[in-house]
Parts: C-alpha cells; structure tokens; sequence
C-alpha cells in the first residue's frame, strides 16, 4: 500500500553537545533531563504531536542507548500508530559503503529512503537542542502559502548578539534573499533556529546534488541554503515569537529550568491545550516532610524533601536529607542529597549521591557540575564552576 | 516471569458509608493518595505477582472505572498474549443486569473464566488496600495442599462490629468462620481474596448456584467451612493493610501514607504502583508558600499554607489560604484566605475567597465533585 503523508518529520539528535561537559558525557544532548520531568527531545517530540505530526525520523548518533529506550514506542507522545510513528535512525552500513552522518544534511540524505516511504508531501525538519513551543502547523501552512521550496523558522534577536546567529535577510514579503552565517555586520536581526519546512522533492534533489559535491560538508545552513539560494529557488522566513532557548551551555541550561521559576514563567508548562509529553516514571505524589522548607521551587512525584529547598528545580524521585540546603540548584532525576550539605548554583545529575556535609558551588560564580552516577564524599568542597564526575 | 495465575477484580461493593465519595464512582475508582485510584493497588500487587491476565468485574456507576483504565496501557496490560478484559454487567434471562454479590457476579461471568488457560485463579474484593505476593499465597497454597486459600490480616486496623469476615486459623488452616458478628471473637480478618485452582471454582459456583440457595460468596465459603470436605487454607497477608468501607476510613488511609514507614510499604522501588498519567508539570511553590506534612502531586500551584494534608494532581492553593489535615482532589482552586480543615474535597470543587469550612477531626466532611462554595 502506498502511503502519502503530508508531513514527515525529521529530528536531528546525534549531536553530544560538548559544551553541556560531564552532562553529556554518557547521553546525547536530547537525552539531558529539564524542568524537573522533561528531557530537552520532549519538546520537538510534543511539539510533533501537538501540531498532528504523527510520522516523527529521530536521527541518532553519539552515545544513543538512553535516547534509545527513552523514546521506545513512543507511546507518551502518542506516536506509537500503525500508520506512522517514531522511527529512531541511526547510521547503518550500506553494502560496501557504510558510514557516520558527516553532517545535518548528510544525516538526512542517508534516510531518504525512509521518507520515501511516506511519499510525503513536506518534511520538517528538526532539532534536539531546544526548549520552545511550536504550532508546526502554522509554519508549514505558511510554506504552503508561499509556494515555497523551503521556509526556514526564525526568531528575532537582540541586533547587537546577531552577529553569534545565521540570519536570514528578507525582503517586505518575507522572502529570503541573503543568508549570512554569523556576519561582523548584520543586515538583520532574523535568527534561523535551524527548523525547516522543505517541500520534498526540492530537499530530495539538493540532498542529492550536494552529496556529489566533494567540497561540500553536507550542512543545511553552510551548504544547502545557500545553493538553494543561488539557484533561485523560494525560499521564505517563517517568524517565531515565542520563548525559545538554545540549552547548549551548563549556564543555558540552569538559566533555562531557572526561568520556569520565575512568577510569570516565559514557558508556561501548564498549558493543557499544549500538554509537553514525557515518558513518566510511575512515582507517588512527592512529600513535603514536617520539617522540610520547599520555597519557590518546582518539585516533581517522588521527591521527598527532609531538608531546605529554595529556588530550585527538583526532578523525580529526589531525595533531600534533614538539614540539607538546596538553593539555585537543578537537581536531576533519582539524585540523593545527604545529610547537611550544601548545594548552591549547581547542577547535579542523574543517579548522584552527595555525602553528608558536602559544599557544591558557591552563592555566586559559575554553576558547578556534578556528573550522573557520581558519589560524592561527605565533606567533599566542589567550587563554583567546578565539574566532578566520570 | 509468567505465572499459572489468572487474575479477577469484582468491583460490585455496595459501601454507602461513602457517602458522596461513592455516588458516581465505584469504590475500586476511589481517588488514593494523591494520584492513584483504589484499584491501582490491586493491580500492582497482581502486575508484580507475575498475573498477566485480570479480569475485572464491573457494576454500577462504571465510567470512572472504564475512563481510567482505558486499553489497560499504563498497567503494559495491553498485549496479545496479556491483558484486562472489562467484564461490565449485562441482561440475561436468569440476570437483570445487576450482581446480588461475588457468587452471582461470578456465575454470569462464567465465561472468562472457562476460556482462561491458567490452572488457578485469584479472585479479589476491590475495597481493600494491602500489599502482597500471590506468587507467595499461590506457593503456600500447593505447600498446603489446599483446595482454596484465604487471605488474611491481624491488622486491628480492619476489624469492624457487625461487619467483616473472621476466620479462625488452626496450622494454617480455616476451622471456623464468622460472618457479620456483632464483636469478632477471631484474631484473623479475612482481606477478601482468595486463590483456587479455576476448575474447582467453576465447580463451585455451578454447584452453588444450582442448588439455589446461595447467593454470596460469604455463604460458599462458610458452606464450605462448615462441609469439611474441602481444605481451606489461610494466609496471612505481610504489613498493614487498609479496608475502605467508611469515610473515616478512606480518610484515614490516605492520611497513613503521610507515614515514612506506611509509604515505602506500598511504593517500592522495584514494585512501582502505575495509574492513568495526566502528563502535568511538577508542582510548583511559589510567593509564600508554606507545605509540612504534605504528599503533593504533579501539576499543583501552591502560594498559601498546607499541613498535614493530601493534594491531587492540578490542585490550587492561592495566596493567604490555608488547608489543614484534607484531601483535595483533581483541579480542586481553594482561593485566596480561604480555609478549609478535616475536610475531604472531591474533584473540581472551589472554595471562594474568604470561605472557610472546618470540619470536627472525628467527621471528616465530604463536598462533592464540581460544587462551589
């Protein structure tokens, strides 16, 4: 039977994220938990589903056994369907040539034939790196409006940080007529966030085209747009106005989880026509002890909080012992605070056990680090900025 | 690993101490603990018994039940060689739909039990709240050389006047039975399950049923007692164990599991309790919030004052409001310097500002679903 989606969607997550250190070391950087309940791939995945994109390719690469079982079925985001559904891609061997994804562009050309299955109409493609609410059905009925061969996403950023982005000038009808990777002098302030609606058989012929290209390094933004461009094809900007983060720094990312604590929080979780999805762990309700402290804090099923929280995210199934001090701290699923120690601008990770007594960060400075799996001694002093861990 | 066990839920318990907790949910939807329903207990300790098949009977007031367990997914009950199958009432000429007990419940669902392939079967009551190891019952069971076991407690927690079953166990055995007496004389309150091997069950209820004088299980088993033909054994079942028969007793269960000790009984790493998931943010605790005590689950904003008490998922607690020693259930709003103490809040009820509702601690009072106050 020939199936025909509208859309398919492509998720790029083979990327470490080397800058997020001792976090990524053992996981992918779509694979790194936020917000208490998430992981950063909740976000494109729930976006998918949210905006009835049932037919999601994950493409991965580094480190992806926790990804892996993570997304599973992909049943907590509905896209666990006989018709579609997630699909985890990573690199495979073809005959005699079999090879890594060299780049975003080469990433997907090795999956064409998996799209080609869909014989879809339009494929969106995505990345694992960001947290942001995303209607992509808007973004492709604007790509379907244009007549566009591809409609890139972009958000508008502060003029004097737009020399760090790849901006997309357009004229008055939003047709992209230059692009510009990271330029010293700006013609525009519209940052691409390397989401793309492609009409399918235009990314099919320049997939094709660029990969016999020796020269080329098999990248959207350094290689495919700009050809696209040259050969006169339509290419539109699609403008985003919402909260978006690139979490890909230990200080993006505890900014991040930071911001959902404010009053008004840029990113309202609590949407419930626009639900973020995640696989649940299936913990009780978390308990506030007699004497614990939980203030302005987010605290996830599971926890249990003998000592102080303040101003920090506490993920499934934490453990905070009696006279323990978590302040501006995330603190990530299944990690144990001991007795009386202290944790201030840090981030700790997975499965962690700080010992009694231990100090972790200071009240300013940079945030200091402790890696998944790690036990920490009690008494242990881990400075601001400091990374500890395998 | 799979186990020879079949496993069947009877939901039928008619338990009008409820009271508006029971007017349109049965008791095995009863919202526990801040996330659960009643019925997820007996689930998980079936689940983490290794039964794969559950048959559950249903009743009345059925769509919570239904609503919640949907294709049995969130309980991986839902595979081709596993699964829940929903056993509602139906007419039949002998039936008119609704079960006068166990016996009769069973007798009309005959069929899920003759087309089940596992040699024994579990039945079990819904309004009682323990953790056990039918793989222990169901070893201790062939140790025995029973026909049928019986679970059974000493927790004093279940013992009510005039009401209840009390067993006398001799080696392990049943002796005497006490149905409904006006103070036990037994130590041993029976927990309401028992384990057969399926083909002498199906014999049973025929039986039973064909002399046409029994109507309750209660009557079958204290038959059986009394005949001396059968062996019947008793097992006891490990830690505490809570039956749901009043609101005083529903309240106080939840309030158990504010208890370390009561809690890790029933929520064990290895033996995860699943329900139906709501995918709701954590909760969040914001201005000057002030929670001791508390068990609080996903999705709750918190901006007032909480003690001793249970919130559900999606519940709000504005500024300057203050809740002692309740429960307050799903999408509950207690508004700005409203007070609330002793009470039991069903799902999407709303105190208004200033509203206070204390309750004597000896009569927890119950306001019903979707009421404003």
């Amino acid at each position: 039977m020939q199936q025909h989606k509208t859309c398919v969607a492509m998720l790029l997550a083979g990327g470490q994220g080397s800058r997020l250190g001792i976090l990524t070391r053992h996981v992918a950087k779509p694979a790194v938990p936020y917000g208490g309940k998430y992981r950063i791939i909740d976000f494109p995945l729930s976006n998918c589903a949210n905006s009835g994109i049932d037919t999601v390719g994950v493409l991965t690469q580094y480190k992806p056994m926790e990804l892996n079982s993570y997304i599973g079925s992909g049943a907590p985001w509905d896209l666990d369907i006989s018709t579609g559904g997630v699909f985890v891609l990573p690199p495979y061997s073809k005959g005699e040539e079999g090879e890594w994804y060299k780049g975003t562009a080469n990433a997907i050309y090795q999956n064409l034939a998996f799209i080609e299955q869909f014989n879809p109409k339009y494929v969106l493609i995505l990345s694992g790196d960001h947290i942001y609410k995303c209607d992509y059905a808007e973004m492709l009925a604007h790509h379907i409006k244009h007549e566009a061969a591809l409609t890139v996403a972009v958000r508008q950023v502060p003029w004097e940080d737009a020399s760090r982005f790849g901006l997309m000038n357009t004229d008055e009808d939003g047709r992209i007529i230059e692009f510009e990777e990271k330029p010293k002098n700006p013609k525009s302030n519209n940052a691409s966030m390397g989401v793309y609606v492609f009409t399918w058989e235009k990314l099919r012929d320049y997939l094709t085209s660029d990969e016999r290209d020796p020269k080329s390094q098999n990248d959207f933004g350094k290689n495919i747009i700009p050809t696209m461009l040259n050969a006169g094809e339509r290419l539109v900007a699609w403008n985003f106005n919402g909260y978006w983060k690139d979490v890909g720094t230990i200080e993006s990312l505890w900014d991040a989880n930071m911001d959902l604590l404010s009053p008004t929080p840029p990113i309202n979780l609590h949407d419930r026509k626009w639900r973020i999805y995640a696989r649940n762990v299936g913990e009780p309700p978390h308990f506030a002890s007699p004497k614990g402290v939980i203030q302005n804090s987010l605290v996830t099923e599971g926890c249990e909080v003998y000592g102080k929280v303040v101003h920090s995210v506490l993920s499934a199934d934490v453990k905070v012992a009696e006279g323990a001090v978590v302040e501006d701290a995330v603190i990530m699923p299944h990690a144990k605070i001991g007795k009386n120690a202290v944790i201030r601008r840090a981030i700790i990770a997975e499965n962690a056990e700080i010992g009694e007594g231990a100090v972790i960060g200071e009240e300013t400075g940079d945030i200091a680090v402790v890696g998944s799996n790690t036990i920490v001694a009690p008494g242990y002093v881990l400075k601001a900025g400091e990374q500890l861990g395998e | 690993m799979k186990q020879n066990i079949v496993g069947l839920i009877y939901t039928g318990e008619r338990v009008d101490e409820l009271q508006e907790l029971t007017r349109y949910r049965n008791t095995a939807a009863l919202p526990m603990v801040g996330r659960y329903r009643l019925i997820d207990f007996t689930l998980a300790n079936m689940i983490h018994s290794g039964i794969k098949n559950i048959g559950i009977i249903m009743q009345k007031n059925y769509h919570s039940l239904m609503d919640h367990l949907g294709s049995g997914r969130e309980w991986n009950l839902h595979g081709k060689r596993s699964g829940l199958t929903i056993l509602p009432p139906f007419m039949s000429r002998e039936n008119v739909g609704v079960y006068d007990g166990l016996l009769d419940a069973l007798h009309n669902n005959m069929n899920f039990m003759r087309r089940s392939v596992e040699r024994n079967i579990v039945v079990t009551d819904s309004n009682v709240l323990y953790q056990v190891d039918f793989r222990d019952m169901m070893n201790h069971h062939l140790d025995n050389k029973a026909d049928i076991t019986l679970l059974y407690t000493k927790d004093r927690n279940v013992r009510r006047n005039a009401r209840g079953r009390y067993l006398q166990v001799e080696k392990d055995q049943v002796t005497k039975l006490e149905i409904d007496p006006t103070i036990p004389h037994f130590e041993n309150t029976y927990v309401g399950a028992f384990i057969i091997r399926r083909e002498l069950l199906i014999d049973l209820v025929d039986r039973a049923v064909a002399s046409g004088q029994h109507h309750s299980s209660r009557e079958m088993i204290a038959q059986m007692v009394s005949e001396r033909i059968y062996r019947i054994g008793a097992f006891e079942c490990p830690g505490r164990v809570w039956m749901i028969d009043s609101v005083e007793s529903y309240y106080q269960c939840n309030m158990d599991f504010l208890n370390d000790k009561l809690r890790a009984q029933a929520f064990r790493d290895d033996k995860p309790v699943w329900t139906k998931l709501r995918d709701e943010m954590p909760a969040r605790y914001m201005g000057d919030s002030l929670v001791t005590n508390t068990l609080v689950a996903d999705g709750c904003l918190i901006e007032g004052t909480v003690e001793n008490s249970i919130l559900f998922r999606g519940v709000v607690v504005k500024p300057g409001a203050v809740i002692r020693n309740s429960i307050i259930m799903q999408d509950a709003v207690i508004s700005r310097n409203a007070e609330v103490e002793n009470c039991i809040l069903d799902k999407q009820t709303t105190l208004r500002e200033d509203v206070r509702l204390i309750a004597p601690r000896s009569y927890p009072l119950v306001v019903p679903k979707n009421l404003t106050i």
